[in-house]
């Protein structure tokens, strides 16, 4: 600063030092007018300089153009590098937003940001998903105003947020969410929403488990306990009280293949997987067929069609429980005349088992559920005939150490078909 | 919208909250109808009350909103697009209302079948799927609104249709069943009234949906369509 007043000076200087001889030699004005020619070039110089700088801030840009003259040029330098560095620094912090960002869209739980009037700060791609929400329209948009459940706006209006609110959200009616709301720099919020739905239907499959054993559990037991008290209370005809310990050790029976069905059940849950010795399939079929027709006593007819050679590997005694299961179901439920054909095939793709009835048919509505430990399509029918209703979840659970599928077909009126596919690996192949 | 560009912030909050209220008197139409969608498939019968009594909330809420629309229009005197949202505010608030008693009637409805003993899942198997899609016909008419979406709101009025189509043949099936059977007309005339009910919830998130073209446009597309045949 001081170098261009010094400098600004000694041209002034310089100016009059021409000047005044001019003006004395000459006419004064002569010396006058050198005198401001002087000036006026030094101040034409400072205006050029002056007008690029005025025009590089209207637009500035990181380029060569800003290049300036004398002492200018520094200033332009210094500008030059300040500009540089707040570009550098922006696109730095710029950067570093996004990868936070990404962070926050990468996240599996819904978050959503929230200012103090609950308008939509920010939200990643999960609570799009989870919310219906729409970040390009919905920004600044009241969250209230798009997940409009009544429950949902009373939690953010109670501003109670000590525990999560579950939500059964209108738009995905079978999925089930839990909402933390986190106040955060002030009052700020962040809203964290968690899918449930998995933990929430486990809860729910757990809850009925307990509440069915004991149900299955308590009905013989129940008809035990009375048949005691009337053997206590009062003296009966040896004939009668034979025929009442003969029904009180049916149901003390019912309750022992519950309990072992259980205890097959977690056995086969805990058990390492199964070994893989060749299990004789045409041996094993004729074995399930000569079963089933000592349980169907002749009411059934009994068919056998196999098509490829082939046997299973993996464990005997889980295969033969799981078929054996199958199989005694169809006898069960098919009304006497019917047909119970056992199909097994065998191809390059993988064997297939399966057990095929001409029996009432399930109602598509039943079959997800059937594998269910103490489902029941007609609680009334089943428990007559016999079931724990524990077999078909151990036969899925069996069938799945096998890695095979259980697939059911049934057609109400027509009959059903319950069919395990192994994996070609799964097979033996002769 | 002009929101932004209005001095006064607290006309922008004012227009705000009147919009936040419908909404919120919108999702407790949404949840009404599914409820008593609800109702109608598993026969819960306890759950019609408590649609009973939240019908009275929404009949509240309506009256508030219509109260606070007078308020802004005598205080703020708003013009152009904001006088719009205003009217068709004070509009929509009616058909939800309506869409709300529709939903009460389903429920009672549900409650007759199940009282008498039947079984409507016999019948109108049609009609959860009627309820589904007027039901998203009202969600996504709340949403146009919200979002003030006009293509949004085009396509719900164009759905709408569809439901109505549906209801006709949920109707000719009712009547193939009394025909064949006169034990089931009691029901069948029972469910004939929740298919209507369904019907007309659609008819009016059809009605919000031409508000929100309104609002926003500035036309009035009421009645267009019957007038062009």
């Amino acid at each position: 600063m001081t170098t261009l007043i010094v400098r600004a000076v000694i041209l002034a200087a310089v100016a009059a030092a021409v000047a005044i001889p001019v003006g004395l030699f000459s006419r004064p004005w002569h010396g006058w007018a050198v005198f401001s020619l002087g000036l006026v070039l030094q101040m034409v110089f400072h205006f050029r300089n002056f007008t690029r700088l005025d025009r590089w801030s209207r637009n500035p840009l990181v380029d060569a153009s800003l290049e300036g003259e004398g002492e200018w040029d520094n200033i332009f330098g210094r500008l030059y590098r300040h500009e540089k560095d707040l570009r550098q620094q922006i696109a730095q912090r710029e950067h570093e937003i996004g990868m936070l960002i990404a962070a926050a869209q990468a996240l599996t739980d819904g978050v959503v940001l929230l200012d103090l009037q609950n308008h939509i700060v920010f939200c990643n791609q999960t609570a799009e998903a989870q919310l219906g929400l729409k970040v390009a329209t919905d920004r600044g948009q009241s969250v209230v105003n798009l997940v409009r459940q009544p429950e949902f706006v009373g939690y953010l209006e109670a501003e109670d947020f000590s525990r999560p609110l579950i939500l059964r959200p209108e738009r995905f009616r079978d999925r089930v969410y839990a909402i933390h709301v986190i106040p955060y720099a002030g009052n700020r919020r962040l809203m964290q929403i968690k899918d449930v739905t998995q933990a929430d239907r486990l809860d729910q499959t757990r809850r009925d488990f307990v509440a069915n054993v004991s149900h299955e559990l308590r009905t013989p037991l129940t008809v035990l306990a009375g048949f005691l008290e009337t053997l206590q209370e009062i003296e009966l005809e040896p004939e009668e009280r034979n025929r009442y310990l003969e029904m009180m050790a049916d149901q003390s029976r019912r309750m022992q293949s519950i309990v072992q069905d259980l205890l097959t059940l977690s056995a086969i849950e805990s058990a390492p997987p199964p070994e893989n010795e060749v299990v004789d399939m045409a041996n094993l079929i004729d074995k399930l067929r000569r079963d089933a027709e000592a349980l169907s006593s002749g009411r059934h007819t009994i068919r056998v069609e196999s098509e490829g050679q082939g046997d299973l590997l993996g464990s005997e005694p889980e295969l033969i429980s799981a078929f054996g299961n199958l199989v005694t179901n169809a006898v069960r439920y098919t009304p006497a005349g019917g047909t119970i054909t056992l199909h097994w095939h065998v191809s390059p793709q993988g064997a297939e088992f399966a057990v095929q009835d001409t029996g009432p048919g399930i109602d598509a509505k039943h079959i997800p559920r059937l594998t269910e430990r103490f489902y029941r399509v007609d609680r009334s029918r089943s428990r007559d005939s016999g079931g724990t209703g524990l077999g078909l979840a151990i036969v899925k659970h069996s069938l799945n150490r096998h890695q095979a599928q259980l697939h059911i077909k049934s057609e109400v009126g027509k009959g059903s078909r319950f069919t395990a596919r192994f994996p070609a690996s799964r097979v033996n192949q002769s | 919208m002009n929101e932004s560009q209005h001095l006064s912030s607290q006309f922008d909050e004012e227009l705000g909250r009147l919009r936040t209220h419908v909404l919120q008197m919108g999702g407790m139409v949404e949840t009404q109808v599914s409820s008593a969608i609800e109702a109608y498939s598993s026969g819960e019968v306890a759950s019609v009350k408590s649609i009973v009594e939240a019908d009275r909330k929404i009949n509240d809420l309506e009256k508030a909103i219509d109260d606070d629309c007078a308020h802004v229009i005598a205080k703020r005197q708003p013009t152009a697009s904001d006088l719009r949202l205003v009217l068709g505010i004070s509009k929509i608030v009616t058909d939800l209302e309506r869409a709300g008693d529709e939903a009460k009637k389903i429920a009672k409805g549900v409650r007759r079948i199940y009282e008498a003993g039947h079984l409507p899942a016999q019948y109108g198997i049609g009609i959860r799927h009627l309820a589904e899609a007027a039901l998203s016909l009202v969600r996504q008419a709340l949403d146009a609104f919200a979002r003030l979406d006009v293509a949004l709101a085009q396509s719900v009025i164009k759905a709408d249709s569809d439901v109505d189509t549906e209801f006709k043949s949920i109707i000719r099936q009712l009547i193939t069943h009394m025909m064949e059977d006169p034990r089931t007309i009691t029901t069948s005339i029972e469910i004939i009234s929740i298919a209507r009910a369904i019907e007309r919830i659609g008819d009016h998130a059809k009605n919000v949906a031409e508000q929100v073209v309104f609002i926003v446009e500035g036309r009035d597309i009421r009645h267009v369509k019957e007038q062009a045949k």
